[in-house]
């Protein structure tokens, strides 16, 4: 398989002086092409900023990041935001939806902005939205809509230009249990069907539980890493709890 | 202690808020201290002793007070604007267990907080408005002005007591604001876009009442027409009747076609393209009726048509009519393009970020047509208040400059007189003694009679054909002299004429080339190589309804009918207001008004300069004033408009950056959408204030080449013009400057 992302000892500090925080102390991995990757860790582990950096929202202190090949680190101001467009799609906890557009143009927008003739936009929103069924939906607003649809929604604008990696921040953060099994059973299928690269973060062990490798944060650094491999998603998630109960965070996630 | 903090944090917090706000306030005190500073007990500029200042203290003090009732309004709308900013705070408020009329009465302290701020402010700039308006009276009344510091204590009371009162009143209704809101309404009002506004009642509202006034203008139309038949007038007095029935006849005939129209109740949709047809074909024909209903006072005053005043006043009230229906007409239909463009064009509507772009301006569409025909037709005014000032303030001054040439003037009219006997033969030696009695020396006298060319045009005493009069060379030269002119010769059988500045130069050339000679009781004279003369001489040297006056050598008058008995004084000093007021009413005492007979004029150039030149400046402050406070309050609501959406503009802003959109490309989407909501009002605005403005100037261009100059009247109103752009500029720019502030930012990085 490709390799898709690669982290080379990424550090991450903020302060200065004798006031240092090291929010990332020292993380290399790499993502393949058509993976699931889930990243687990308790508050201050350093998963949103680890998701930032790798989003090229923020720089890291040392260490290096290449997508698909491109040192990520090194791409100049002007460019970030064509590279954001052309290779990430992001699925946010609050849906992020705009309330000014309809369903359809929430998913076209991202199409639009990558400049895709306007006769196939209608079409690919359309195929996208059949997928993830939402299509009786796609004429309606976002406050018309429920909490789950809106996250289908934000998968299908994330998914819909085939970026190389999507970034999925706390996805089903905002959500009952039911829609976030319906949500999950989404992002699963656009990994499984559509052969979408995804990098989930969560602290949730349920949700994590749909990836099939785990990498577990603490203190900023790698804790330890998961492989699904071919047991059922039951067995994957009961090992999950079991690292948890190891890193001791364990009770507070089964509990 | 607590909600003392609270308050104080808030107020601190919604510095940014209140900024334009606070801005806005500060200006309309300041506007509103400096106008008043002019009527207070304590002001005393140094007009001089023949001027005082007590007819205009009232006028001005009532002209303010009405205009600033409409800064009611804007106080409203800046408190209706903050109570949607913050209701999601009120709504946390109650529900974590705050009385609703605590969370009231804590916005209110924040208000009032940031208003009297404004009021303290406004005051001492308004000190500083107070030295440019005395600048600007010291100059209507030809003094130099010296800059000095006063507060008017008088005034300060005032202004604090009338927004004090306005902050009280907004207060009030806040209070019944925030208690009545439900708190889920509160908690969701943001998340929720507004309905299509082609389903607001408000057009077809409009297009209804527009529908009823085309019946009455269609009406009038034909009742006027039938009232005023007579064949032999001129082509364009038929087609003014006719236009003036033919365009709302139309316009109605168009509706009840639209109401027939199949297909109107099938469905939402088709029920609103057909709206859209009506309103189409109501825009033209709306514009068409302008026309019409606007060329009734030209035609009239051209073809001496015996139309009274409230005709035509009914016609300006259709013309106006019309303009509002116009504007409203247009701005729906923009809008409604602008809908109709991301509906029926994918490749304008999936082109690059347009489709955020027609979300962002359609989502308020529905509020912001109403808000924007509004700020339209208000703008409108204001432009037009703005440009008819040195229109109108020159033509006062010009005015005044033409009749006050002489310190004073006495003058006869015989329209009342039926006898030879009865015609005036004075020389008004009383005045002579008053003034001597007063001690005013007179530098320059000239008393002389009016005559008539031949003796049988006593009896011509219809308006149109009012027989102009002739004044001995002799006299004449007098008159030139004392103006300050050289004088002129005739030979004995020559005779010449002399034009007043309102008469047009065709009307000249035309009359003369029909009266080369001049038959006259004393025999035939020949128009003068040099026929015509416009010396500035004063009006009452004209027989009334006439614009010229002949000048015949002396041996020629002797033997005409004098008319009218004229005495022209100029004094070494003027005459001071208390004797010249004083000398008035000694002459009416002698020449008391009768109602047959000859009648009798006297006018003192100190009375007529201080009651003119105060008119003048009230009719100057009070329109600049009020065209300052429409402005302001145009401009401000339409920033308000754009700066209420602000906190979702983070929120949507962030997520175009997050999902790779430019900052430039962010920029260009701001600019536009800023660019459409301001473009259209002001654009709109700008185009019919100037149609408006161009059709006065046109109708009076005679009065403004005459008294203001066209090439004076051009410099004043481009000056105007560029001042209101830059006014503009300075909106537009902090309302963009603050969108981009308030747009910045990404939403995923939230830690």
């Amino acid at each position: 398989m490709r390799e898709v992302l690669r982290l080379e000892h990424i550090q991450k500090y903020y302060g200065n002086g004798g006031n240092i925080t090291k929010a990332i102390r020292d993380i290399s991995f790499s993502v393949e092409e058509g993976e699931f990757l889930g990243i687990m860790g308790a508050s201050g582990s350093g998963k949103t900023t680890l998701l930032n950096c790798i989003s090229t929202i923020d720089t890291v202190s040392a260490g290096h990041i290449f997508l698909d090949g491109r040192d990520v680190t090194e791409i100049r101001e002007k460019e970030i935001a064509r590279f954001r467009r052309e290779n990430l799609g992001f699925i946010f906890q609050d849906f992020n939806l705009l309330d000014t557009l309809t369903i359809s143009e929430n998913i076209a927008l991202a199409l639009t902005i990558s400049k895709v003739p306007s006769g196939e936009v209608e079409g690919r929103v359309r195929e996208i939205a059949r997928r993830l069924n939402i299509e009786e939906i796609l004429d309606r607003y976002p406050w018309q809509v429920s909490g789950g649809q809106k996250q289908r929604c934000a998968c299908a604008r994330a998914v819909v230009n085939h970026p190389k990696l999507i970034l999925a921040d706390e996805p089903t953060g905002a959500l009952d249990s039911h829609s976030s099994r319906m949500l999950l059973g989404t992002i699963s299928g656009m990994n499984e069907q559509l052969g979408a690269t995804i990098l989930m973060v969560t602290h949730d062990s349920f949700s994590a539980s749909y990836a099939k490798r785990i990498l577990f944060l603490r203190d900023g650094e790698i804790f330890t890493e998961i492989r699904r491999g071919t047991a059922s998603r039951k067995e994957f998630f009961d090992r999950i709890l079991d690292v948890l109960t190891m890193m001791g965070g364990g009770s507070d996630a089964v509990l | 202690m607590l909600y003392f903090r609270m308050i104080l944090r808030n107020a601190k917090r919604s510095a940014r808020d209140y900024l334009i706000y606070f801005v806005t306030m500060t200006l309309c005190v300041t506007l509103f201290y400096g106008f008043l500073s002019v009527t207070s007990r304590y002001y005393d500029p140094d007009l001089g002793v023949e001027y005082d200042l007590d007819f205009m203290s009232d006028g001005m003090k009532l002209a303010i007070c009405l205009v600033s009732l409409l800064l009611l309004f804007l106080i409203w709308y800046v408190n209706r604007y903050m109570i949607r900013r913050r209701q999601k705070e009120f709504a946390l408020q109650t529900i974590m267990g705050m009385e609703r009329g605590v969370t009231a009465a804590l916005f209110f302290a924040e208000t009032l907080i940031m208003g009297l701020l404004s009021v303290v402010c406004g005051i001492l700039l308004g000190m500083l408005g107070s030295q440019f308006i005395t600048a600007m009276l010291l100059q209507s009344y030809g003094r130099p002005f010296r800059l000095t510091w006063t507060l008017f204590p008088d005034t300060a009371v005032l202004t604090l007591l009338f927004f004090l009162l306005a902050y009280l009143i907004m207060g009030a209704w806040n209070t019944r604001m925030i208690r009545k809101i439900p708190v889920i309404d509160m908690l969701h009002a943001e998340r929720k876009n507004e309905e299509d506004f082609r389903k607001s009642r408000w057009m077809p509202v409009l297009t209804l009442l527009y529908g009823i006034l085309l019946c009455w203008m269609t009406a009038t139309g034909i009742s006027k027409a039938y009232f005023y038949w007579d064949p032999r007038y001129a082509l364009p007095v038929h087609l003014m009747f006719g236009f003036n029935i033919l365009f709302p006849g139309a316009a109605l005939l168009y509706g009840v076609l639209w109401l027939m129209m199949p297909g109107k109740r099938v469905g939402k949709k088709k029920r609103g393209r057909s709206f859209r047809v009506l309103i189409a074909g109501w825009l033209f024909l709306s514009l068409a009726s302008a026309c019409a209903a606007a060329v009734v006072s030209p035609v009239s005053m051209d073809f001496y048509l015996p139309t009274g005043a409230g005709t035509l006043n009914q016609y300006m009230m259709f013309l106006i009519a019309d303009i509002i229906y116009f504007i409203c007409a247009l701005i729906y239909l923009a809008n409604d393009g602008i809908c109709m463009i991301k509906e029926r064009f994918p490749k304008i509507r999936y082109r690059g970020e347009n489709l955020f772009l027609f979300g962002q301006i359609v989502s308020k569409l529905r509020t912001t047509t109403k808000t924007v025909t509004l700020i339209c037709i208000t703008l409108t005014l204001s432009i037009c208040l703005f440009l008819a000032v040195p229109f109108l303030a020159g033509w006062a001054d010009g005015y005044l400059e033409q009749r006050s040439v002489y310190d004073i003037q006495i003058s006869t009219q015989y329209n009342d007189t039926y006898e030879e006997s009865e015609l005036p033969d004075d020389n008004y030696d009383f005045v002579t003694a008053y003034l001597e009695e007063q001690k005013i020396k007179i530098k320059d006298d000239c008393t002389f009679s009016l005559y008539l060319l031949v003796r049988d045009e006593f009896d011509q005493r219809v308006k149109y054909d009012f027989p102009v009069a002739a004044i001995a060379l002799s006299d004449y030269n007098h008159l030139l002299t004392m103006r300050g002119y050289e004088p002129i010769t005739l030979d004995d059988d020559e005779f010449t004429t002399q034009w007043q500045s309102i008469a047009a130069e065709e009307t000249k050339k035309e009359f003369l080339a029909g009266h080369r000679e001049m038959s006259t009781d004393s025999g035939t004279l020949k128009l003068s190589e040099e026929g015509i003369y416009d010396f500035a001489l004063g009006e009452t040297l004209y027989n009334t309804y006439t614009d010229l006056v002949y000048v015949f050598p002396d041996s020629v008058c002797e033997n005409l009918l004098a008319v009218n008995r004229n005495r022209y004084i100029t004094t070494e000093e003027s005459v001071p207001l208390e004797k010249a007021l004083e000398l008035e009413r000694i002459f009416s005492e002698n020449y008391p008004e009768t109602e047959q007979g000859t009648h009798y004029y006297i006018r003192t150039s100190s009375q007529q300069i201080n009651s003119t030149t105060a008119m003048a400046f009230i009719l100057r402050a009070a329109m600049t004033y009020s065209a300052v406070v429409l402005l302001v309050i145009c401009f401000t609501i339409l920033a308000l408009q754009q700066l209420s959406d602000l906190p979702d503009w983070k929120q949507r802003f962030g997520l175009l950056r997050d999902i790779g959109v430019e900052d430039s490309h962010i920029s260009r989407i701001i600019l536009i959408q800023l660019g459409v909501w301001f473009g259209i009002p002001v654009g709109i605005s700008g185009a019919v204030s100037a149609v408006v403005m161009g059709y006065f100037f046109r109708m009076y261009r005679a009065q403004i080449s005459a008294y203001i100059g066209k090439a004076e009247l051009t410099v004043q109103t481009g000056a105007i013009a560029v001042i209101l752009l830059g006014l503009l500029l300075c909106y537009f720019v902090s309302t963009w400057q603050m969108c981009l502030v308030g747009s910045a930012g990404k939403n995923w990085c939230r830690e």
